[in-house]
């Protein structure tokens, strides 16, 4: 197990785990919650199938501790500059080509969600409360949360999130696609961890990495774009199998 | 105007209704000349006006088991250049082909509507994917089932999965190649109405006459509430 800045990464099969390890409201202490470069190294190992991210204890995150950031500007620190660390740390997680599971309980709030939403998959427990908070502190989400929650929950959903800072529960929260499944509270991380091996355990890296390379596709090409390169990485993939069951050409 | 005979398709049209029968039983696989014909076929109906709506079904029990994959593999695996590391250097031109014969398919000024029933699996549910209308019947099967011959989607199957069900429904369903029945397709979006199964081509035909009128894509949601529900 490795911990920096109170998150941890350990390696159970073939599956990485991502803890916001600071209870009890695992608040983290800056955009970037991880380095990216710690973060980079971490997910690097060529034979891990899925990530789980989840919060250590009975919450996953509370957020960010909006005082440091406006200490920061206080001090004179730029902090565009921490808040592209941040988006790019999450840009990281969302284009990695191997599955990623938010396991989550307790709250979710701010730069909690934002990281929640940079997750392939959502699993929450019956007790989970999601909110955008930032609102009563003046400001809005900041790392790509807004794109995010509306591009899943819609218009309406994603400005009553933003604009009230309000919270809401598990059951809300999968009527409006922000979370895609709802699990008993002291099954969360054995349900998350388990659907994450089920997915990939009869499948080649290749297979997972391709359907991966496709969704990101789906989420950032135009359609025509996205078909042409879902064919060529059907071609590419059927190239080796042909290759497989065939011998060399 | 005389509509071209296929070996793999049954082209018909009535009333400017148009029914485009996947037609290799039993199962109506789809084969490399059923991807050329069925190109020809939506090259020609895109080009008489005598078509006013879509219909597109399988003969017989099944709409389609999907594409035939050790045909498919055999055609690529001579077709496809590749360099000395194995890395694809093109898409072989007849792939090329099926995405965009499917891209046509969706861009028709005319209502596409798939009518389901028994299997839809692989490339045939990509095919219905591209249909602006899906109706089902009671006991359909759906599937992407490639990943699980190490293929995975190559026709557009997980962009249209994605951006009807979301991500989590497309990651599960294309990762793991399992099947899932009538009620799940129209709880994910997938399908627009499940109708009783002999009630399925009579229902078909019905809403094409009525949406042939003014049929416009962006008012889909609309015809749906007002004649699906």
């Amino acid at each position: 197990m490795e911990t920096i800045n109170k998150i941890s990464w350990e390696i159970r099969n073939d599956i990485g785990i991502i803890t916001l390890d600071n209870p009890p409201e695992n608040y983290l202490f800056q955009p970037d919650f991880v380095p990216l470069d710690t973060l980079k190294k971490w997910t690097s190992y060529d034979y891990l199938k899925g990530i789980m991210i989840c919060g250590a204890g009975k919450h996953f995150s509370g957020g960010g501790k909006l005082e440091n950031l406006f200490r920061m500007i206080r001090e004179q620190e730029d902090i565009s500059e921490k808040m592209e660390k941040g988006k790019a740390v999450l840009e990281h997680i969302e284009n990695l080509d191997i599955p990623v599971i938010a396991a989550i309980q307790g709250i979710c709030f701010g730069g909690g969600l934002e990281i929640a939403l940079a997750s392939h998959i959502r699993i929450c427990a019956e007790n989970a409360l999601f909110a955008f908070p930032e609102v009563n502190q003046g400001v809005i989400p900041g790392l790509g949360g807004t794109v995010r929650s509306y591009v899943k929950t819609g218009f309406p959903n994603a400005m009553k999130l933003i604009m009230s800072g309000d919270m809401i529960n598990a059951e809300d929260a999968q009527e409006m696609h922000l979370v895609d499944f709802i699990v008993n509270k002291h099954k969360v991380f054995d349900y998350s961890f388990t659907f994450l091996q089920k997915l990939t355990r009869d499948r080649p890296l290749t297979v997972i990495n391709a359907v991966m390379k496709a969704l990101k596709n789906a989420r950032s090409l135009s359609m025509e774009e996205a078909m042409k390169e879902e064919t060529r990485i059907f071609c590419e993939l059927a190239v080796a199998e042909a290759t497989r069951r065939n011998g060399s050409r | 105007m005389e509509i071209p005979v296929y070996s793999t398709i049954r082209l018909l049209l009535d009333e400017g209704t148009g029914l485009l029968e996947l037609n290799s039983p039993p199962s109506n696989a789809m084969n490399l000349e059923f991807f050329r014909e069925f190109g020809n076929a939506v090259d020609f109906i895109s080009s008489h006006e005598e078509f006013r709506a879509l219909i597109i079904c399988g003969h017989g029990r099944h709409y389609s088991s999907g594409a035939d994959v050790p045909v498919l593999l055999k055609e690529i695996h001579e077709n496809a250049e590749t360099d000395k590391n194995g890395k694809l250097l093109n898409i072989p031109d007849f792939l090329s082909k099926n995405y965009k014969s499917f891209l046509l398919l969706e861009s028709f000024s005319i209502p596409v509507i798939s009518a389901i029933r028994g299997v839809c699996l692989g490339s045939a549910l990509e095919l219905a994917l591209f249909s602006h209308f899906r109706l089902c019947g009671e006991e359909a099967v759906f599937g992407l089932p490639e990943a699980s011959f190490n293929l995975a989607p190559g026709l557009g199957g997980i962009y249209k999965l994605c951006s009807l069900s979301g991500q989590a429904f497309a990651l599960e369903r294309v990762l793991k190649g399992s099947t899932f029945n009538s009620e799940d397709a129209l709880k994910h979006g997938i399908v627009d109405k499940i109708v009783p199964k002999r009630a399925l081509l009579p229902s078909a035909y019905n809403f094409a006459r009525q949406v042939m009128q003014d049929f416009r894509i962006e008012k889909k949601g609309l015809y749906v509430k007002k004649y699906l529900t």
